[in-house]
């Protein structure tokens, strides 16, 4: 058993011994006489302190001590701890989009997991899982969400803290196709903070990828004096086939209008010059934002919001660019086995906004391969090397203990103090009568005497 | 100790002793008495005793039979012959037996002090000629014996004191109304912590009545000086009162003790009461009595 908040325990039981030192110590009155010039002693109350052999009240020094102690030691938070094991893991796995084939991660967790593991399923976000792992795993499936192992591995080392008291060791085990979406700039920094080897499981990627990022081609649908000509001309080349159309045909599918094998397993774009793009609305009252953010585009001009996308659009879909002021300017919407997207910035004809190179950029961004496509876009073997890291496994010691483990016999105990608290009183009561009694009967008997 | 001794007929042999040690004493008043039966005091009426004091002539009405006739003879005129007559003084001792006399516990110093007074000085009175009587007030059961000039009189008054245990909180004042109707000399043996502004206003009434009221007032060593050792103390006439007599409340009370005593002292003299204080141990009961027995220059140069 340890206490997460020792200072309690002793602080109770430093009281506990002064409330028995207090009952080797008995105030009373003292000794009684006789005078009959009484009336001319001034009337001020008095008594004598004197320590006693044995503690006065046993039952109510030992309900007082019993109070103290259960509270004090239900304020220490007791916890039992389990007996450790040598070793033990924590198994991080990938179900965001980037999974292709969820049977084969499923298969790799049950391999992988031991009782006592811990376990981190994760794509945009990481979840413990609890419970029964073995039932969970059965039910792994992947997400529409992007992977982020950034935050995958911090759910570990907090669920490394959550294991520390259970095993000696730690291991790190990552089962994910280690999609490039899934890295980002702080995964390296993130990883090194297990102090550990990392047992790294590759598992769920799909093999079709190389073709379709391979033959890339942008088809712009829109009148000549368009500047997003210009910038489409002025970008890097594509690497996939997207079509955009600047003016989409009343009461018609964008995708009605152009040649299926464009579109088929490309982008198709829904960007018009002036009408509304597609899922999205009119805005109450047109309004003036400074900037725009798409990937790792960043955008610093005065653009006019016509259009935004309500709340009902944005279901199954997934926000691409974004206003300054987070609300969003584009998304994309799955369509197996391409995508399209749907963009409300507008591109002014006058100014020099078409040429600027970060806004070539965010059409660069924006006129990227669908998200399946580059969620499977496997990292840099570099990367994930660095994954793995140096050295064993990882000692207990260099995990932080939980700060909010919660303690089961805390409310029990506290009760029991509230309990011995009432008994307390109950038994003080039945304390005094007897006293009382004698000090009514004293006078009688000096008069007698 | 003979004097610790309870047993009733065992105290006839301290009074005994203390009746010898003061037989000699004489108590006179302090006053010129009223006339009445022939005793020891001088009286204020002229008689015709063979104490001779002054001729004064014949006036209409005199009794014929009080004409000096030889001095008539020699010088022809009338004179009638007077002297001093002498007249008894009925003296009633009030003796306190209120539960606050019963101190000290361990000696009962205060009522044994008070009792010695009080059989002393009714036999002091007593050989002097004068009606002497007892009244035990304050107690339970008070007991009045009336003036007598015969001898058993000591005897059952010491029979009745010694048959008293001190208790009881009952006022003094009324019984000394009652016991001191018709005497010329009343003694008050207390302690005054009763009702002692009312015991004071009957017997300024008896002063002013040309009566003679003594005031022995009894005070315990240990009233005066009590023990330091910390303790509750406790009246036993008013056992609600209980107080701490400790270092500094010890002080507080021996000096309101003291000044108490100064004020009734003052008050009692000052209304014309003949007030002495008796200290238990401080006095043989003999000494205590030829104080209290002494003229009233005498007392004074005491």
């Amino acid at each position: 058993m340890t206490f997460l908040a020792p200072a309690f325990l002793f602080a109770s039981v430093a009281v506990a011994a002064g409330i028995v030192a207090l009952h080797f110590i008995v105030t009373r009155q003292p000794r009684s006489s006789i005078l009959p010039t009484a009336r001319f002693v001034p009337d001020t109350p008095a008594t004598t302190i004197a320590p006693a052999r044995r503690p006065s009240d046993l039952l109510v020094m030992t309900l007082r001590v019993l109070t103290v102690l259960a509270a004090g030691t239900g304020m220490a938070k007791p916890v039992l701890r389990p007996a450790r094991q040598p070793n033990a893991r924590v198994v991080l796995v990938d179900v965001s989009r980037s999974v292709r084939d969820s049977t084969a991660i499923r298969d790799s967790a049950r391999a992988v997991y031991r009782k006592g593991d811990g376990v981190v399923v994760f794509d945009s976000g990481a979840r413990v899982v609890a419970g029964s792992v073995s039932d969970s795993i059965a039910h792994f499936s992947p997400t529409s969400r992007r992977g982020n192992l950034s935050g995958a591995i911090i759910a570990a080392l907090r669920a490394g803290s959550g294991l520390r008291d259970r095993a000696d060791s730690l291991e790190l085990v990552i089962i994910s196709p280690f999609a490039k979406e899934e890295m980002d700039a702080a995964t390296d920094s993130i990883r090194r903070l297990w102090r550990g080897r990392a047992r790294l499981v590759h598992a769920g990627a799909s093999n079709s990828t190389a073709r379709e990022i391979a033959d890339g081609k942008i088809t712009l649908s829109a009148e000549p004096d368009d500047p997003l000509g210009i910038t489409a001309a002025l970008g890097p080349r594509a690497e996939v086939r997207a079509f955009i159309d600047r003016a989409p045909l009343r009461g018609a599918s964008s995708r009605d209008t152009v040649p299926g094998s464009t579109v088929a397993e490309g982008v198709l774009i829904d960007w018009p010059r002036t009408a509304r793009p597609r899922g999205a609305v009119s805005r109450s009252a047109v309004d003036t934002i400074g900037g725009i953010k798409a990937g790792d585009a960043r955008v610093i001009a005065p653009f006019e919001r016509r259009w935004i996308f309500p709340v009902d659009s944005l279901r199954g879909a997934d926000v691409i660019a974004r206003w300054s002021d987070g609300e969003p300017a584009a998304i994309e919407r799955a369509n197996e086995p391409g995508c399209s997207r749907s963009v409300a910035i507008p591109v002014a004809s006058a100014g020099d906004l078409a040429i600027r190179h970060d806004f070539v950029k965010l059409f660069a961004v924006i006129s990227r391969p669908c998200a399946q496509i580059t969620a499977v876009i496997p990292a840099d073997p570099a990367a994930v090397a660095r994954l793995v890291g140096n050295g064993g496994r990882a000692s207990r010691e260099t995990f932080q203990p939980p700060t909010d483990t919660r303690s089961t016999l805390a409310s029990w105990l506290l009760a029991l103090a509230i309990a011995t608290a009432i008994a307390e009183i109950f038994a003080r009561r039945g304390a005094r009568e007897p006293n009382a009694a004698v000090i009514k009967s004293s006078p009688r008997a000096a008069q007698a005497a | 100790m003979r004097e610790a001794d309870a047993n009733p007929d065992d105290t006839y042999y301290d009074f005994a002793a203390l009746l010898d040690a003061v037989r000699g004493i004489r108590w006179p008043a302090r006053s010129i008495v009223r006339g009445g039966i022939p005793g020891g005091h001088t009286s204020r009426v002229w008689g015709s005793s063979a104490e001779f004091s002054e001729y004064r002539p014949y006036r209409q009405g005199d009794d014929l039979r009080r004409i000096d006739w030889k001095l008539f003879a020699r010088s022809d005129r009338a004179y009638i012959r007077l002297s001093n007559d002498r007249s008894i003084l009925p003296t009633m001792i009030v003796v306190d037996a209120s539960a606050s006399m019963a101190f000290p516990i361990s000696t009962n110093g205060k009522w044994r002090l008070a009792a010695q007074l009080g059989v002393a000085l009714a036999a002091v009175a007593r050989n002097g000629g004068d009606p002497v009587g007892l009244a035990l007030a304050g107690g339970r059961k008070p007991e009045l014996i009336a003036p007598r000039t015969r001898r058993s009189v000591i005897q059952e008054i010491i029979r009745a004191i010694s048959a008293t245990q001190p208790a009881g909180s009952a006022p003094l004042a009324p019984s000394i109304s009652i016991a001191a109707q018709s005497v010329g000399r009343l003694v008050i043996v207390s302690d005054f912590l009763g009702d002692a502004t009312e015991i004071l206003s009957v017997a300024s009434r008896f002063v002013v009545a040309g009566r003679e009221v003594h005031a022995v007032h009894v005070v315990a060593a240990e009233e005066i000086d009590p023990p330091r050792e910390a303790s509750m103390v406790t009246d036993p006439e008013a056992p609600g009162t209980r107080r701490a007599l400790i270092g500094e409340t010890r002080d507080g009370y021996v000096a309101a003790f003291a000044a108490w005593r100064d004020g009734l002292a003052h008050e009692f003299s000052d209304a014309g009461l003949a007030y002495s204080a008796a200290i238990v141990g401080d006095e043989t009961p003999e000494h205590l009595i030829r104080r209290l027995t002494a003229p009233r220059g005498a007392a004074a140069i005491a």
